[in-house]
């Protein structure tokens, strides 16, 4: 799992200077994450990019009096929708790798049952794919990552 | 879950007293799901305690290091209690799913089959049962196992004074990072 980046913090610094820094430090390593996260070869890419998810919408929520209030509405909205595709990738991700490792320590007599689910799983996960490449292009249509920037430098026009 | 709402929070005042007034709500949702969630039944409790968790976990990831030395440590500490609650609510998920998927198969059986035992001899998924049901049995008891794991992590905390070390770190400030 990609480790998020520190971000040095100052218990005196204004709450609004802190949230336009660290937003847009999430904001990056959301967007750094969205290379290939359709290849289903390589789930990771989709974890780290979900963990960013995670992230990002975690700290909105904790600067959200800092933003102005309609543009952070929509950004959340946008966000979360994101990430909602993302588990929707990821969950039958995890469940075949469970189930993959789960039918490798078992006998051979048990292994039908167990390659019926991972077969269902694998038509969530390509339903999945789909949800999430539909989410990647609204993320693009709607220029979320302009929108989030915009975002901090309202958080910091606050203090003006 | 929704997460309680934080009053008092100002943009202009100093992220150290914003970040304490939001982490002491989040502490205290966090141990508001005990001793509720001591019961294995609890599964929403559980649930929303992972949540709790999460939430904790995010704000002390990123503010932590404004207070006192113990709310770092407490980072680690809330990680591995959402990890532990996080693979007690996969099994959650992941056994009625299975079940679902077992009666799916064995209607689909049933449809197939005729009034003779005979006939069980040519259902089509006749060989995918006994692996379900293994998996269902593993999960139950994998899931047993994980929430023994989690009261005994819970106790620990609770015997190093987890909550209370917390708030008191909330009250201290670190110096500024020059």
């Amino acid at each position: 799992m990609a480790k998020a980046e520190e971000i040095a913090v100052d218990p005196y610094e204004p709450y609004a200077v802190a949230a336009a820094r660290v937003v847009r430090v999430r904001t990056q390593e959301l967007f750094g994450h969205s290379e290939g996260v359709l290849d289903t070869s390589d789930i990771e890419r989709v974890h780290d990019m979900r963990v960013a998810t995670r992230r990002l919408r975690a700290v909105l929520e904790i600067f959200e009096p800092c933003f102005p209030k309609g543009d952070f509405k929509t950004a959340l909205r946008d966000v979360k929708a994101l990430a909602d595709a993302l588990g929707e990738r990821r969950d039958p991700d995890v469940h075949i790798e469970d189930m993959e490792g789960f039918e490798a320590q078992v006998q051979a007599t048990l292994r039908p049952g167990i390659d019926a689910l991972v077969e269902r799983l694998r038509s969530q996960q390509a339903r999945g794919n789909d949800a999430l490449a539909a989410a990647l292009d609204h993320v693009r249509e709607c220029d979320l990552h302009a929108r989030l920037l915009s975002l901090a430098d309202g958080a910091e026009e606050l203090l003006e | 879950m929704k997460a309680r709402r934080v009053k008092g929070l100002d943009p202009e005042a100093p992220l150290g007293d914003n970040a304490e007034r939001i982490v002491r709500v989040r502490l205290d949702e966090l141990t508001s799901f005990m001793p509720k969630a001591a019961d294995p039944d609890e599964v929403v409790a559980l649930h929303d305690m992972r949540i709790a968790a999460k939430r904790l976990r995010y704000i002390l990831e990123v503010t932590g290091q404004v207070f006192g030395p113990y709310a770092e440590n407490a980072v680690k500490l809330v990680k591995d209690l959402q990890d532990l609650l996080g693979e007690i609510h996969d099994c959650d998920v992941q056994l009625p799913e299975v079940a679902a998927f077992l009666e799916e198969l064995v209607a689909a059986d049933v449809a197939a089959a005729g009034a003779s035992p005979k006939d069980l001899a040519k259902t089509p998924n006749r060989r995918t049962y006994a692996g379900l049901v293994a998996l269902q049995v593993h999960l139950r008891a994998r899931r047993r196992a994980l929430f023994e794991e989690f009261l005994e992590l819970w106790r620990d905390y609770e015997r190093k004074g987890f909550a209370a070390r917390l708030a008191f770190a909330l009250s201290e400030r670190s110096q500024s990072p020059e």
